[in-house]
């Protein structure tokens, strides 16, 4: 399960992911064959609508996934440093509750969630439940704890951290909530944060403090982050490489600035287009994607766009399922006939 | 905007004008149920809506927006101020004033959309009972005539008639808009209320049903009060914008003037924290510090001076005024004059290839 690796690696690998949940009305295939890595210290946006499965995909990596769901197919490797070598560890093939997967959950690889509602305890303080976070993963005394607590607190910019570790979640705005929320992930220093819609529930001007607030973390201490989300604005801010989602499955993925702004796939063009833009002036019809996301238990065949997609190719399109590859002489990669004929793929089509 | 509230002042209502609207929730504590303070929600607000127009009520959480609009059509009742509206028969009534039966008549002029598409549709009605719904209760008994109209609703907002006789759960988020819209659109409103439509809906599908809206206020010549926290959405589908913060408009004015040339402080910032969805434009932004102030025990002075660069001394005694300081411009704001606030074109680098 553990064998050497080369430093020049990515942090993060994740091949060919399948995670599916079985249900009493079918299958679900939440995340349907992904790939992409993570170099160390770089910004990764994973952005899809709902029901895409991004969530799915922070979750694997953490081996977090709510029952009957499972790791059907794939690996996601995950590359510690152990000072004399770099360790390759497949974090699913690891049993969740094994020591190896809690030393890496919190510690190595920590994760903020979307609500900050709900993600903390209402009847333990926040000081508690950070100290909780680092007396689990380091060797150190409560009074040592305590300490650490407060300076994290102050770290990313709560004010009077020393009164607020006193003090329920419930006390805090959602702004500050998010802010201790990050404090706690932050608490062993990760080398990766994953952040599943860490401003989806905020006010735009507490987003542009949180945005702020990851990027200055992440100058200071080299993290990568994953970022999850569906807001195209946060990843074009935030991001280095983009995954683009779309029923369990990349569309396309690459460097932020091609996506942005030569997208190659469909989906991306369309979704980017049906923006309304803030310097748009005037009334006009704004482009939109036809149709609606389908039911999971009712994946179009072959390519999963097909029924919304303007290019739509009879024959082949609803025949085949288009692989994910790179287009030549660009940095992207997508699954689309348009750019890979399926005489590629006919041979192999079942 | 005019200060004084007597009736002789109707007469130059265009359609819909709110004057010093107020709302304030009581705080209660204790066994006895004291009230010990008021959360001041809706603080002296006053704004017109002309017909035919889209006028867009923009704000963070908690700023009154939602409780503005619900005001207008009393689904909250006001602590005072007046609502004043040109009905049908071009007669000018005070919705705050008007007992049950003549409100319930009005209604059918003003309906509202909701934000939430699963909270707000009965999972036991079928689309036939959830649209047909207000019809009946105006009047129209026969089944059969509640059908047809029902079909004809149902058509108009892009949904197949024969989805009649089903339940809400078999839609999806976007078409469940569609049905809170065709359900808003049964009685021939004139003023629909929009209380955040399309933030609950994915990137693909908004726009379809901001399309819809559009095409609707043109078809059936709707006034549309659309609340939403979304900029990018309100810059495109109103024609003069309102921006709240703790309960007051800070700044009223047409589209294109409050998002090129902003001339409140909070205005500008808020602009400058949109996340712009294009990487080239990683500009710097103007990040606001602290919190929106609590309404509850607002700040003294100007309610935004806590948070403000440019506040100045008066700014923490005076409360400002909302001001006209160019045609159809009003600002809340002392140094409104003196002060060169960056708009969109210079905080995003000037870039405006808004052609999307």
């Amino acid at each position: 399960m553990a064998e050497n690796g080369n430093r020049n690696q990515p942090l993060l690998s994740v091949n060919n992911l399948k995670t599916y949940f079985p249900t009493d009305e079918g299958l679900v295939k939440a995340v349907d064959g992904l790939s992409f890595e993570v170099a160390s210290g770089s910004t990764v946006g994973i952005v899809g609508e709902s029901g895409c499965g991004k969530s799915t995909v922070g979750r694997s990596i953490l081996g977090i996934i709510d029952r009957p769901g499972h790791v059907e197919d794939g690996s996601i490797i995950w590359r510690r440093d152990e000072g004399n070598g770099i360790q390759e560890i497949d974090v699913t093939k690891q049993p969740p509750n094994s020591g190896l997967m809690r030393s890496i959950r919190g510690n190595d690889i920590a994760l903020v969630f979307q609500e900050p509602m709900t993600s903390f305890s209402p009847v333990h303080t926040i000081g508690n439940q950070l100290m909780e976070a680092i007396t689990l993963h380091q060797d150190v005394q409560k009074k040592e704890a305590e300490e650490r607590a407060i300076e994290l607190l102050n770290r990313v910019g709560i004010p009077n951290p020393d009164q607020r570790i006193h003090e329920y979640s419930f006390q805090l705005s959602g702004g500050l909530r998010q802010r201790a929320m990050i404090a706690m992930a932050l608490s062993c220093d990760p080398k990766l944060l994953i952040a599943d819609e860490p401003t989806t529930a905020l006010d735009v001007t507490t987003q542009a403090q949180i945005l702020d607030l990851l990027r200055e973390l992440q100058e200071q201490n080299g993290m990568a982050i994953i970022l999850i989300t569906h807001n195209l604005g946060v990843v074009a801010e935030m991001a280095d490489e983009v995954v683009v989602m779309y029923l369990g499955r990349e569309a396309e993925s690459g460097p932020v600035d091609d996506v942005f702004h030569n997208p190659q796939h469909p989906y991306t063009q369309g979704l980017l287009r049906s923006i309304p833009s803030i310097y748009s002036k005037g009334v006009e019809r704004l482009p939109s994607i036809v149709g609606t996301i389908p039911h999971p238990f009712n994946r179009p065949s072959g390519c999963t766009f097909r029924p919304r997609c303007p290019s739509y190719i009879e024959g082949t399109c609803d025949v085949h399922e288009p692989k994910f590859e790179l287009i030549e002489g660009t940095k992207q990669r997508v699954s689309c006939f348009l750019h890979h004929p399926p005489a590629e793929v006919t041979t192999d089509g079942n | 905007m005019a200060t004084e509230s007597t009736e002789a002042t109707t007469a130059g209502v265009e359609f819909l004008e709110v004057r010093n609207l107020k709302k304030h929730f009581p705080i209660q504590k204790g066994f006895l149920k004291r009230t010990v303070g008021h959360v001041k929600a809706v603080d002296d607000v006053s704004f017109h809506v002309k017909p035919g127009e889209t006028l867009g009520l923009v704000g963070e959480s908690g700023c009154g927006k939602t409780t503005t609009a619900r005001c207008i059509l009393r689904a909250i009742e006001p602590t005072s101020g007046e609502i004043l509206f040109r009905t049908k028969d071009d007669d000018v009534v005070n919705v705050r004033e008007l007992p049950r039966g003549p409100l319930r008549e009005l209604r059918a002029d003003m309906q509202m959309i909701f934000q939430d598409p699963f909270g707000s549709l009965n999972p036991r009605m079928t689309l036939l009972d959830i649209v047909g719904e207000p019809l009946l209760v105006h009047g129209m008994d026969s089944r059969r005539e509640r059908a047809d109209r029902v079909a004809e609703l149902l058509r108009l907002c892009g949904l197949r008639p024969e989805y009649m006789r089903r339940f809400p759960h078999a839609f999806s988020g976007g078409e469940r808009q569609r049905i809170g819209i065709a359900r808003a659109l049964a009685l021939n409103p004139r003023l629909v209320v929009a209380d955040e439509p399309v933030s609950a809906l994915d990137v693909s599908v908004q726009a379809q049903v901001i399309n819809l809206l559009e095409d609707l206020q043109e078809q059936l010549n709707l006034t549309y009060l659309f609340v939403a926290h979304d900029l990018s959405v309100v810059r495109h589908i109103s024609d003069r914008v309102a921006v709240m913060y703790v309960g007051k408009i800070v700044e009223l004015g047409n589209s294109e003037d409050l998002f090129d040339s902003p001339k409140h402080p909070y205005t500008s910032a808020l602009l400058s924290s949109v996340p712009i969805p294009d990487p080239r434009l990683r500009a710097e932004r103007i990040v606001l510090q602290g919190e929106v102030a609590n309404p509850a025990n607002p700040p003294s002075g100007c309610y935004f001076h806590p948070r403000c660069d440019y506040a100045v001394d008066q700014c923490k005694t005076d409360a400002p005024q909302l001001e006209e300081i160019a045609e159809g411009h009003w600002v809340s704001c002392w140094r409104a004059k003196d002060l060169d606030l960056p708009g969109l074109e210079s905080t995003h680098g000037g870039s405006s290839n808004g052609s999307s």
